[in-house]
């Protein structure tokens, strides 16, 4: 199920709210766990099977750890026995028909490919998961020996299938013990109705302007202008559509009373590339910085070990994102950008004015979109190739797109920006306390209308 | 916030979302939109196949959102919406001034180069010559009141390819009704034109057959409905213009039959059928809309014509009735059997394929031609 869809919206959220505030708050976590286990097999109930097992390794694998965390050497063969099991379902279900259809390539060898749909939100919650192992063995969290609270946490439905990751030392504290006050439940109100609108009314938009650029290039029809507004507008869509769906987990899960990481930070608003990942899905990033990048030995090692780190880091994150060359090629991009900051331009970066180091960094983060959005290498190549002179520069179609969607492109912009937070806080508090119930109504009432109208709603991190 | 105002809040959200659920429940299931004219989704029943396979929860969303609450005012809403944000398109659709132009998209596989195919098959496969009249719809005769630089496929160029196809007969409906663009030859909520768009029509296709030119003033307009809310008005959402009017030209002489074939056998029908302007559909009013087969006799006329039709056809019979002997209306989206047959069967004298352009470069059924 996903948030911006009616049935979630008129139907489980209501019940599962009724259910979860009439049940005594020490039940309250297997109330979570079922309801969690029913969002999540709605759409491939077969797959609620998956989540079990996950739920299962992990929670043996981490009282293992404990248990021999005198014997060093078997606490961490265990949490190698885990982070194993969990890139080996990562792998056999989202990376195993890439592999065959690669490897089948080479003379002699031939694999089939199984063409399994994907456990939704997979990417997530495994690493969720290998989280918590590598967390109870470094002592950051308490080992969970209550297999209901921790399967709370694995199926947790708010993030579970598109984020953010939240890690389990996070929440491990609220999972034992949480309140909800009237604050936080009208805050999280707040916060999902303002992620909802940011997704339905915002990035579904973006997204039918960024589908028509898209389109214009298979018929040989894109121009340079078409191309730039397919960038900004997948761009937009990718952030609107991403950290919407954020604002409603992290909304959701104040509702139910945990405070999860904030996952974005108007990242468009950055001096590098280096900060955009520092303001982007950062759950995503210090996940990889934590579990990955330090253990290999970050940037302790020399110039040619960080280098080494920062290719096998941005590679991981690349194809993470989906299994496909252009992600991996997309990862190696980053990889080459700041590889570049940290150790060619540093200087001259330091000198440039921020509004141009903001310009350079909006430039290859939405070229960069380019790579992410077109998985077919060759289209890529031919759409990218016309934003850069390779075509006209301007059609009468280019007008008639600018003039339709105008309103929404500056809405995007401006809100990509800190702008309505700002005007916000100038609102005198009698004026918000009574603007934010209308505009709560308004966000809701727009986004019913557009999801009842049935028009263009993708799904984007099926692939993730 | 203090917690009177936290628990204010909380409840606009959860009356809300609790509210349009109670409703939601509470409302009895429709089994049709009028609006929309299509049949709703009803709630599936439960079964572990379909739990298993997805099909259960699917229908499960498609219910919701087909029998939600005030369905028609949401839709109306978002296009309402999309207006102020500057929109000019709505699903397809682009608002022009008062009236609602359809956008013709590029054809898919080459459907429009195969459908030409069949009409040349045909025509080598029957014995009598064969017509093809290809009719612009409104985005091409209307093509100055789009919004300026919007897209839609130029139909002028496929119509002037399609009348050099060898060995058919082009039937020329473009330049006629180019020629009085200006004037209302097609609904302003729907896609289909107007009895004066069809009369310029059935104009056009008597000179193409060689007949006599006919007389407007011979055929006095009877203003039948003024509240034609049409397809587009639902396609798009769009609900805020002033409805269409229909009018009925022909006048039937008692002389004349009208035979349908809608369930595979002969019923009496008639060229108006005025219980469908009591509908939504007011346009089936027209020889009572949809059909695979439909036999008019007139026996003051001369000639026998099988046209091979979509659904502008409709409006187009009255007029034919007064000249031919027997016209015959075959629809190949229901009609599955052979079109050459048909014509020596039935002592046919000529064939008209007459098609309305979106529907010639996306109909599937056009094979049938060639048996």
């Amino acid at each position: 199920m996903v948030f911006s869809s009616l049935t979630f919206l008129f139907g489980y959220l209501p019940l599962t709210l009724a259910l979860y505030f009439l049940t005594p708050l020490r039940r309250r976590n297997f109330v979570l766990l079922v309801v969690s286990l029913f969002f999540y097999g709605w759409g491939e109930p077969v797959y609620v099977g998956v989540m079990f097992l996950s739920i299962f390794i992990d929670y043996t694998h981490g009282l293992l750890v404990e248990r021999f965390r005198s014997r060093d050497r078997l606490a961490r063969w265990f949490v190698g026995q885990s982070v194993v099991f969990n890139l080996l379902l990562l792998g056999f279900f989202k990376y195993w028909d890439f592999l065959a259809a690669n490897l089948s390539r080479l003379p002699g060898v031939s694999l089939p490919e199984l063409g399994l749909p994907l456990p939704l939100g997979i990417s997530f919650f495994t690493f969720q998961t290998m989280s918590y192992t590598i967390d109870v063995y470094r002592r950051d969290a308490p080992v969970q020996r209550n297999v209901v609270d921790f399967g709370a946490y694995v199926t947790l439905f708010p993030q579970l299938i598109a984020g953010p990751i939240v890690k389990y030392k996070t929440v491990a504290a609220e999972l034992a013990e949480r309140t909800v006050t009237s604050r936080d439940f009208a805050g999280g109100a707040c916060r999902f109705t303002v992620g909802l609108a940011k997704k339905v009314l915002l990035a579904n938009a973006a997204g039918a302007l960024w589908e028509s650029c898209l389109a214009a290039q298979g018929t040989g029809a894109l121009t340079v202008a078409g191309g730039w507004t397919g960038l900004f507008a997948f761009g937009f869509q990718i952030y609107f559509d991403f950290s919407g769906y954020s604002d409603m987990a992290i909304g959701l899960g104040r509702i139910l009373g945990f405070r999860f990481d904030e996952n974005f930070d108007h990242p468009y608003l950055s001096a590098s590339v280096g900060e955009f990942w520092r303001r982007w899905h950062m759950s995503l990033t210090s996940w990889f910085r934590e579990y990955l990048y330090f253990p290999l030995g970050g940037s302790r090692g020399g110039r040619a070990r960080t280098l080494r780190n920062l290719v096998i880091v941005w590679f991981c994150t690349g194809f993470w994102h989906g299994a496909s060359w252009n992600f991996i090629l997309w990862g190696l991009y980053f990889a080459l950008w700041i590889i570049l900051e940290r150790f060619v331009f540093r200087d001259l970066l330091a000198r440039t004015p921020v509004w141009l180091k903001r310009a350079y960094t909006l430039l290859v983060v939405f070229v960069g979109w380019g790579i992410f959005a077109m998985e077919d290498l060759g289209v890529c190549g031919r759409y990218l190739a016309v934003c850069f002179g390779g075509g006209p520069v301007w059609s009468a179609l280019d007008g008639y797109r600018l003039r339709s969607w105008a309103v929404l492109l500056a809405l995007l912009a401006l809100g990509s920006t800190t702008l309505a937070a700002d005007l916000w806080r100038t609102v005198p508090e009698k004026g918000r306390k009574a603007l934010a119930p209308v505009l709560m109504v308004l966000g809701l009432v727009l986004s019913t209308a557009y999801l009842v109208d049935g028009s263009y709603n993708p799904f984007l991190y099926f692939r993730f | 916030m203090t917690t009177r105002y936290s628990r204010f809040l909380a409840a606009v959200f959860c009356v809300f979302l609790g509210g349009l659920l109670a409703w939601h429940v509470l409302l009895p299931d429709r089994d049709r939109s009028d609006v929309e004219n299509r049949t709703l989704a009803q709630l599936p029943a439960f079964s572990w196949k379909g739990l298993k396979d997805g099909s259960f929860t699917k229908g499960v969303e498609d219910y919701f959102a087909d029998q939600f609450p005030l369905r028609d005012q949401w839709t109306g809403l978002k296009a309402r919406t999309e207006q102020l944000l500057g929109k000019r398109e709505f699903k397809g659709v682009y608002l022009c001034g008062d009236a609602l132009i359809s956008k013709v998209e590029p054809p898919r596989d080459g459907l429009e180069e195969k459908n030409l195919r069949y009409v040349a098959r045909l025509a080598e496969s029957a014995e009598v010559p064969v017509y093809l009249g290809l009719i612009p719809s409104a985005a091409e005769i209307r093509r100055a009141d789009l919004p300026e630089g919007a897209e839609s496929w130029d139909q002028g160029a496929f119509i002037a390819r399609a009348a050099e196809l060898e060995g058919v007969e082009p039937v020329d409906f473009l330049t006629p009704l180019r020629d009085r663009a200006g004037e209302d030859l097609f609904y302003r909520t729907d896609h289909h034109w107007t009895t004066l768009g069809a009369f310029y029509g059935y104009a056009a296709l008597l000179e193409a057959l060689g007949r006599e030119p006919p007389d407007m003033a011979a055929f006095p307009p009877e203003t039948v409905s003024e509240d034609f809310r049409g397809t587009l008005y639902s396609q798009s959402g769009v609900h805020w213009l002033e409805p269409d009017s229909i009018e009925f030209w022909v006048e039937p002489e008692p002389g004349w039959t009208v035979t349908s074939w809608r369930s595979g056998r002969a019923e009496e029908a008639a060229l108006y059928d005025r219980s469908y302007l009591e509908k939504k559909d007011q346009y089936s009013a027209f020889l009572g809309g949809n059909q695979p087969l439909c036999v008019i006799k007139n026996p003051e006329g001369t000639g026998r014509l099988l046209v091979i039709r979509d659904s502008y056809a409709d409006s187009l019979a009255p007029f034919l009735a007064g000249s031919f002997a027997e016209v015959h209306l075959l629809d190949p989206r229901y009609y599955r059997y052979s079109a050459a047959g048909y014509a020596g069967e039935h002592g046919i004298d000529q064939i008209a394929v007459l098609y309305s352009v979106p529907n010639f470069i996306t109909d599937r059924n056009l094979v049938l031609l060639t048996q």
